[in-house]
C-alpha cells in the first residue's frame, strides 16, 4: 500500500474546492500538529493558537502543494515554522506587561491570561476522553487490544503488524476496526451526551 | 451506519485503504458530517493511545473551520487569478506563443542591429580618437553615402575599416597594414564601376590618412 494515499485524496478535492475535506485533514491531524507544536511553546492554549494558524497558512499554500512529499510532512514543517517564528518574534518583542507584585490585580490579570484558554470544560472534557479510551482499551479482547496498539502507539504498517501477529493482513484490518468501534461507542456518549457521561459508563 | 464502510474509514485513517477506494470515500468524508465526527473520534483516540498534555475536544478543527468558512474555496480563488495571468488561452498555444514572441524579437533585434550599424559607424572612430581629431575629421565624411546599391553590401567593409582603425593601438602594424590595403582595394572595387562621389573618396582617403 503506499503511503499518503488517503490524505492526497483528501488534498485533491481541497484544491479542486470542497473544504469538507480539508476539515477532515484538520480533524486527523489537530492533535499531532498541537503535539507538535508543544515542543516549542508549553502552554496548551498558546500551542493550540499556533496550530491553528498552521493549518489556515497551510491551507493557503495548498495550491503550491504538489504531492512530492506526504501531507503530513509538508504540514509539519509549516506547524515548524509557524512555531518558531512566533517564539522568535515573542523574543524580540518588548514585554507587554510588567509584573507587580504589589499590584493585587494585575497580578490576578495575568494568571488569569495565562490560565483561561485553557477553560475547565475543554480540561474535564480531555480528562473524561483519556479515561474513557483507557477503560475501552483495557476492555479490549487482548488480539483487538495488541493491534490497536502497534498502529497507534508504535505506528507499524498493518504488513508489519500482520508479521508480528502472525495473520493476514485482512484480519489486521479487521481487529483495528473492531477495536476502534469499542472504544467509539463509548466515546461518542461523551461527545454526543456531554460531560460526566464516562462516569455513568463505567 | 454502515459497517463496511466504518471498516473503510478506519483503513483510510491508517492508510491502508485502495486509492479508487479512498477516492470514494474521501467523497463522502468531506460532506457526511457523521462520518467526519467518527473521523475525529477515531483521531482523538489515536492521540489518547500516545499521551500528550494536549487537549482531545476538537478545539483546533472547529476553530481552522470557522475562519476558513469565509475564505473563498481554493477552485474560487483559483478562477478570479486566471484573467489576470492570462491563463485562458489552451494549453496546446503556449509553445506556439512562445515561439512567436521568440521570432518577434529576434527580427526586432536584426532591425535593430542594421540601423544602428549605420549611425554609429562614425561614433565608434570618433570615440576613440584624441578630442583634437574628431573635432576636424568626424563631419560627414563617416557617413555611408545613400547609393541605389543595397547597404547590407557595402557596409561591412566600412564598418569593418572604422572598427581596424579605431583599435589600431591593439594590432601590429603589418596586419593592420595588409588588412587596411585589402579593405581599400575591396572599397574601390566596389565602387569602381561607378564615379565616386566626393564623398566617398573622402571617406577613402580619410581611412588611408589616418595614423597608425
Amino acid at each position: 500500500m503506499s503511503a499518503d494515499v488517503s490524505d492526497l485524496s483528501l488534498v485533491r478535492r481541497v484544491q479542486s474546492g470542497d473544504k469538507g475535506a480539508f476539515d477532515a485533514l484538520v480533524l486527523k491531524y489537530q492533535h499531532k500538529v498541537t503535539k507538535l507544536v508543544m515542543r516549542y511553546v508549553r502552554n496548551p492554549a498558546e500551542a493550540e493558537d499556533i496550530a491553528q494558524e498552521a493549518f489556515i497558512k497551510a491551507y493557503r499554500a495548498l495550491p503550491q502543494f504538489r504531492g512530492d512529499s506526504a501531507f503530513y510532512t509538508w504540514l509539519y514543517r509549516i506547524a515548524i515554522n509557524t512555531a518558531k517564528n512566533v517564539v522568535v518574534s515573542r523574543d524580540r518583542s518588548p514585554v507587554d506587561y510588567d509584573l507587580d507584585t504589589q499590584n493585587s490585580d494585575e497580578s490576578y490579570d495575568l494568571q488569569s491570561k495565562m490560565t483561561d484558554a485553557e477553560t475547565p470544560e475543554g480540561l474535564l472534557l480531555t480528562d473524561e476522553i483519556r479515561s474513557t479510551v483507557n477503560a475501552a482499551m483495557a476492555a479490549l479482547p487482548e488480539d483487538l487490544r495488541t493491534a490497536i496498539v502497534l498502529r497507534e502507539l508504535d505506528g507499524l504498517s498493518y504488513e508489519e503488524i500482520a508479521a508480528s501477529m502472525d495473520c493476514p493482513v485482512g484480519t489486521v484490518r479487521s481487529r483495528i476496526f473492531r477495536a476502534r468501534e469499542a472504544i467509539d461507542r463509548r466515546l461518542r456518549e461523551i461527545f454526543e451526551g456531554g460531560l460526566g457521561r464516562a462516569e455513568e459508563l463505567g | 451506519m454502515n459497517e463496511e464502510l466504518d471498516s473503510q474509514l478506519s483503513a483510510m485513517f491508517d492508510d491502508e485503504l485502495p486509492a479508487a477506494e479512498c477516492e470514494l470515500l474521501a467523497r463522502r468524508l468531506s460532506r457526511d458530517a457523521a462520518l467526519q465526527a467518527r473521523w475525529g473520534r477515531y483521531a482523538a483516540i489515536g492521540a489518547a493511545v500516545r499521551g500528550g498534555n494536549m487537549r482531545l475536544g476538537g478545539i483546533v478543527a472547529q476553530r481552522v473551520s470557522v475562519t476558513l468558512a469565509t475564505e473563498p474555496t481554493l477552485s474560487e480563488a483559483r478562477a478570479t487569478e486566471v484573467p489576470a495571468q492570462g491563463r485562458a488561452l489552451p494549453r496546446w498555444w503556449r509553445p506556439i506563443a512562445g515561439a512567436a514572441v521568440a521570432a518577434s524579437v529576434a527580427a526586432l533585434s536584426i532591425l535593430w542591429l542594421q540601423q544602428n550599424s549605420v549611425s554609429n559607424a562614425a561614433p565608434l572612430v570618433a570615440r576613440n580618437m584624441p578630442a583634437s581629431q574628431t573635432a576636424i575629421e568626424t563631419p560627414a565624411s563617416y557617413v555611408v553615402p545613400h547609393t541605389a546599391e543595397p547597404r547590407a553590401l557595402r557596409m561591412p567593409a566600412t564598418e569593418l575599416a572604422n572598427y581596424v582603425v579605431a583599435h589600431s593601438q591593439f594590432s601590429t602594424p603589418v596586419s593592420r597594414g595588409s588588412l587596411l590595403s585589402a579593405l581599400m582595394a575591396n572599397e574601390s572595387s566596389a565602387t569602381g564601376a561607378a564615379e565616386q562621389s566626393p564623398d566617398a573618396a573622402g571617406n577613402s582617403e580619410h581611412h588611408a590618412d589616418n595614423p597608425p
